[in-house]
């Protein structure tokens, strides 16, 4: 499970958690997402997206 | 000694943003208004050139023209965004609550984190002078913050003086970052001495410098990768320069 990020804003997208209030279900792989979908905070494209491996704050933390 | 690239004013990415048409809702103020955009690295559109170096993913400097230009309310998460103002004044405005005023050597640290907005503005008179530097955070949504400074240009005369990073006086971003400038006279030698298997990049605001056999004169940069040690020639008073060092 891999997480991407928006070069346009920094939202992250998780393959893990998905994007259940975007219609995207937990588990849903970067490559099963639409190529016409767009970052939902600024209207990026997908490819302006960069996979990341940084941990979350709260996994730092604990 | 090795040069990753050299990057000249001229090839540098550009956008002219009017406060109309397209970006009217993106782009705030007096229907004349402009924003102009010099990009170092990708940045929205810009996505052909060179991706960012380390841990920067945006380098640009702008110019927000006056009568309320810059950009409305909009939102960041996880990126750590940098502003420093080169020239009149920056209003800045987020969702931590601040709202501040940033004049010509004044520079803030906006870690947007789990989710934050911001407002940039130039409510002043004369044009708005910005370079503005986005940096992958080391940790994810974590709780916003935003902090600010001022470089003295007193006491950083002929100096390399660091204004991000983890040194007295600078503001810490807990990852192996800097920022520093340095503003000299003529004829001085500076040396940058970056912790081995970082990477520099060396821009210039304004002047000329000689770093590893390249000219480099104003907004011309270039970086530099496996140096312990990065030697300035200044050849033009009040050269004035940023160098970022980040791991790779």
């Amino acid at each position: 499970m891999k997480k991407y990020l928006c070069l346009g804003c920094g939202f992250s997208y998780d393959e893990a958690l998905g994007l259940p209030e975007h219609g995207i279900a937990p588990g849903t792989r970067w490559a099963d997402i639409p190529d016409d979908w767009v970052c939902p905070d600024c209207g990026t494209p997908k490819s302006g997206f960069d996979m990341v491996e940084i941990p979350y704050w709260s996994e730092a933390r604990s | 000694m090795s040069v990753r690239f050299v990057l000249r004013a001229g090839e540098r990415g550009y956008s002219y943003l009017p406060s109309v048409g397209p970006n009217a809702s993106y782009v705030a103020g007096h229907p004349d208004g402009v924003i102009t955009r010099h990009s170092s690295f990708n940045f929205h559109e810009y996505q052909s050139g060179i991706p960012g170096l380390g841990v920067m993913k945006v380098f640009g400097d702008e110019i927000f023209t006056p009568g309320g230009t810059g950009y409305n309310m909009h939102p960041h998460h996880n990126f750590i965004i940098m502003a420093f103002v080169v020239g009149g004044a920056l209003t800045h405005i987020n969702t931590i609550g601040k709202v501040d005023e940033l004049r010509e050597d004044d520079y803030y640290v906006f870690s947007a984190g789990s989710g934050g907005k911001h407002s940039e503005l130039n409510i002043g008179e004369q044009d708005l002078h910005v370079v503005y530097v986005w940096v992958l955070p080391g940790q994810l949504l974590a709780p916003p913050s935003y902090r600010r400074n001022r470089f003295d240009r007193a006491a950083g005369a002929n100096r390399i003086t660091c204004l991000v990073g983890d040194e007295q006086g600078a503001l810490p971003i807990g990852q192996t970052f800097k920022v520093s400038r340095l503003l000299s006279d003529a004829d001085c030698s500076h040396v940058y001495r970056p912790a081995k298997q970082n990477g520099v990049y060396a821009f210039v605001l304004e002047g000329d410098v000689e770093i590893a056999d390249a000219i480099l004169t104003r907004r011309d940069s270039l970086a530099l990768e496996g140096e312990d040690k990065v030697e300035i020639k200044v050849r033009t008073d009040g050269t004035d320069m940023l160098l970022v060092e980040t791991k790779l």
